[in-house]
């Protein structure tokens, strides 16, 4: 029952990573890494139940709060390049590139 | 036997929203298709006994941060004509799987490898407020306090970055 828990976690991970890899939307690549994320607290929660300690699901508390703190400033990078560039891809943005 | 259907029904739900995600083409079809992902995580969590973390997911995944998302998304008003040209998004989508398989079967590898759990009924309140609030407080009581002052820093530096620009004279 675990592992069928703990497999689709890894799976959910693999699905946000692959996101990441092939999409060029910003925002796209944005709810990839939430995904992953996701995952992350998935796997989390999972061995939490197993183990029979409390302690994952404090760790997945504390990932909700980073994933909500980097909401928030990836939205307001994001607002700011389209307001420079006007598009959402990512090859766009590349002001930092040598 | 029904929370084994349950787990079936929701898994398939979330990898079907996730696939949504990653294949659409206008963002706000893949958050839709997120939605879907978070909620069925959250009836996960229910069945992993984690009540207080079924709560959360819903009200500040599926809500507030998703709803940030979609507020951002509707905000920027994308035509189709905006998005970004996705011509080699299949080859990308293929060469990924061939970095990225491996590494999962590896892992999946580890996880049949782990002790199978036997599932017991856990009572005593597992996974309520009051409990994971004593153990948050009690024993995590640093990390909440670390958290909570990177999400001041957040709020300011968000505000810092798309606030509006007084130009000096």
């Amino acid at each position: 029952m675990i592992h069928d828990y703990l497999s689709l976690s890894i799976l959910l991970f693999c699905l946000g990573v692959l996101g990441v890899i092939s999409r060029r939307n910003v925002f796209t690549v944005f709810m990839s890494i939430e995904l992953m994320l996701n995952a992350a607290n998935l796997a989390f929660i999972a061995l939490a139940r197993l183990h029979e300690s409390m302690d994952g699901h404090v760790l997945a508390l504390l990932v909700m709060a980073v994933a909500a703190a980097e909401a928030a400033l990836a939205l307001a990078v994001v607002i700011l390049l389209h307001k420079h560039t006007g598009k959402v891809d990512t090859n766009v943005f590349s002001l930092l590139k040598g | 036997m029904l929370s084994q259907w349950l787990f079936y029904g929701f898994a398939t739900l979330a990898v079907v929203g996730a696939l949504g995600l990653i294949l659409s083409r206008h963002p706000m079809n893949g958050a839709m298709c997120f939605v879907i992902t978070l909620i069925s995580q959250a009836g996960l969590y229910a069945l992993l006994s984690a009540s207080l973390l079924f709560a959360l997911q819903l009200i500040v995944y599926a809500g507030a941060i998703m709803s940030l998302i979609l507020f951002i998304i509707m905000f920027l008003n994308i035509q189709p004509a905006d998005l970004p040209q996705e011509t080699g998004r299949w080859g990308f989508l293929i060469g990924g799987s061939l970095a990225v398989v491996p590494i999962g079967l590896l892992l999946l590898k580890i996880v049949r490898s782990l002790p199978a759990g036997e599932t017991t009924i856990i009572g005593n309140g597992f996974g309520h407020v009051k409990s994971v609030g004593l153990v948050l407080f009690r024993d995590w009581l640093l990390p909440f306090e670390i958290v909570s002052i990177l999400l001041l820093v957040a709020l300011v530096g968000a505000i810092v970055l798309a606030g509006k620009k007084e130009t000096i004279q």
